[in-house]
């Protein structure tokens, strides 16, 4: 894997860091972060990893160097973007964005599609594309799940900058926190052991709980709930719970 | 040169008759509140069926002669049909099929269908042939790796393998919840598959067959099983109730070894064609080989507007998808059945 130009990967015990160190996200960004994930879904022991940036700000979005007013469209690009969000989203690892400073536009999309978010007090949170012309990628499915269609559309169509403490009041955000990386490790300690599969499985089944009927929804979550309870975190659960009858857990 | 052998043309049949999932029951009266609420499920919208007519208090009663009667002529009904479906496209009749493998699990017949078929459809006398009967709803894949293997071994010759079940020759009529699980579920289906390993192919848009990998559960030998009914004079099929979430867990086993072999990860895989077994193990298959509702459109399509269509099911699915005109050369598909034994099979393919 590698070597990393827009980016570096590093792996610390149980925790994954993707840095992405450059302010603004290009095709060859795409490719890396890509081929991270490859790594992350087929030889990575990490359970949880972590997407930062550098130098102060976590990304302030699309690139434009990359795209000129005289050549076509290159929605195929977007396509490739797309892809890598839902790579992201699907990747088998608790997923973790900690910002610090600006998360704009392609940047916040990123974010969106990590399972938790932290940020230090100072950070802003931005979706600007609509005001440039443009779209903000599948944010515009994204977002209203998890804020409500009325936020949605005030935070896209306005492109309004967020302060980390409203970010916190309307749910983009878990936690607003002055040390990140100590909170971010902390949080990450305290979670251990995570359970990989079972964090798949409820992360599937919430994101699809808003397009599936109650009836395919309670098929799909039996068939998940039998997968997880033949793992071995769970009959770990089971057999601690045998070895103390007496105390309840 | 050698070439892989590929499947270059697919064709199906159904009785003429379709049924919503009421009309069956409105046609037999049946009034079980817990078979009406099967039968209501949304998952199966219609099926095709060869149905008796009902008796006077609205339970048909057919001897095992008269359901091995009604096997063999659906089965030269949908065979005909099916055949002539996949051979056309290529330009070919029956005189031109070199090897015929035959696959039923719903009527016992000596000697086979290959050999009816022959009689009736004007296949070669010297056409080599093979019959698989007992295998259930896996068999389709247990049928084309050895078709395929044959194919392979015969350059240029030309394979046929036909899928026929007609399962309402395994109806059991009674108003209960065990014979409702399965008269709700399976529908008559006949697909036909023809394969051929030839350079001559190289530019024909078809998939290629890799290879198979295959997997048995044997401590649920029993959970899918043919009974004898001694007061109905008649095979009852049994499927009992934690069989789907059983199959599920074990699904990724062949996949995992199946793309290790090739050095594929799942991620590589476009299109997934798996057997319409029932809604329940196609959710299982999707939790646990981690494959998505798009994934499995096909696969839920047909059990939606077939049932399951036993041995043929996953054929039917692939028919669907070749329709669907979105694969793309270079793309790598998985076909994927599961029943008795319990078994999964699993076969890699390459537009």
């Amino acid at each position: 894997m590698g070597p990393f130009t827009t980016l570096t990967f590093r792996e610390d015990g149980d925790v994954a860091t993707v840095v992405l160190s450059r302010p603004r996200t290009n095709m060859r960004m795409v490719r890396e972060l890509t081929a991270v994930c490859d790594n992350l879904d087929d030889v990575s022991p990490c359970s949880a990893v972590v997407f930062r940036g550098d130098n102060g700000v976590f990304s302030e979005g699309m690139d434009f160097q990359e795209f000129r007013p005289d050549q076509p469209v290159d929605i195929h690009g977007f396509n490739k973007w797309e892809k890598l969000c839902v790579r992201i989203e699907r990747l088998p690892k608790l997923t973790i964005a900690a910002i610090e400073g600006a998360a704009i536009g392609a940047g916040l999309q990123l974010a969106l599609v990590c399972d938790l978010r932290l940020a230090t007090p100072e950070s802003v949170l931005q979706l600007d594309e609509v005001r440039k012309g443009f779209l903000p990628g599948m944010a515009t499915f994204r977002l209203a799940k998890s804020i409500g269609l009325g936020r949605a559309k005030r935070m896209m169509l306005t492109g309004a900058p967020l302060s980390a403490a409203e970010a916190v009041d309307i749910g983009i955000l878990d936690e607003v926190c002055p040390s990140l990386d100590e909170r971010v490790r902390a949080l990450v300690q305290d979670l251990q052991p995570i359970n990989t599969v079972a964090v798949q499985l409820a992360r599937r089944l919430l994101n699809e709980s808003y397009s599936t009927s109650f009836e395919d929804g309670i098929g799909n979550f039996l068939a998940a709930q039998h997968r997880a309870c033949t793992q071995s975190a769970f009959i770990r659960t089971l057999e601690k719970a045998h070895d103390k009858p007496n105390d309840g857990n | 040169m050698h070439v892989r052998p590929r499947i270059l043309s697919v064709g199906t049949a159904n009785p003429p008759e379709r049924y919503t999932q009421q009309e069956v029951l409105d046609r037999y009266r049946a009034e079980n509140p817990a078979v009406r609420a099967i039968f209501s499920a949304s998952h199966i919208k219609t099926r095709h069926l060869y149905l008796p007519p009902p008796g006077e208090d609205g339970v048909p009663r057919e001897t095992q002669t008269e359901l091995l009667r009604r096997h063999r002529k659906g089965a030269m009904d949908m065979g005909s049909r099916a055949i002539a479906a996949a051979l056309e496209p290529l330009g070919l009749t029956t005189a031109d099929v070199d090897y015929l493998c035959c696959i039923s699990s719903t009527g016992f017949m000596l000697p086979g269908l290959s050999a009816m078929f022959i009689k009736h459809f004007g296949f070669r006398v010297n056409c080599s042939r093979m019959d698989i009967v007992g295998m259930g709803c896996n068999a389709g894949l247990n049928g084309l790796n050895p078709a395929s293997a044959w194919a392979f071994a015969n350059p240029g010759k030309t394979a046929l393998m036909v899928c026929c079940e007609v399962n309402t020759a395994m109806y059991i009529y009674e108003d209960t919840v065990a014979t409702g699980v399965v008269n709700s579920l399976f529908g008559d289906g006949c697909a036909a598959v023809v394969l051929r390993s030839s350079p001559s192919d190289e530019n024909t848009f078809a998939p290629t067959i890799l290879g198979f990998q295959s997997h048995i559960i044997p401590d649920t030998w029993a959970a899918m099983h043919y009974e004898w009914r001694e007061d109905k004079g008649a095979y009852s099929f049994i499927l009992e109730r934690d069989v789907p979430y059983v199959l599920g867990t074990h699904a990724e086993t062949p996949v995992a070894a199946l793309l290790a072999r090739y050095g594929l990860k799942r991620r590589n895989i476009a299109h997934w064609l798996v057997h319409s077994g029932g809604k329940k193990v196609i959710d299982a298959i999707k939790y646990t080989v981690g494959i998505t509702e798009h994934d499995v459109r096909h696969t839920v399509g047909i059990l939606r507007d077939y049932g399951n269509l036993g041995s043929g099911s996953f054929l039917f699915s692939f028919q669907r998808l070749m329709q669907e005109g979105k694969v793309r050369r270079g793309d790598y598909g998985i076909m994927m059945t599961m029943g008795p034994g319990s078994t999964i099979e699993t076969a890699l393919l390459r537009w």
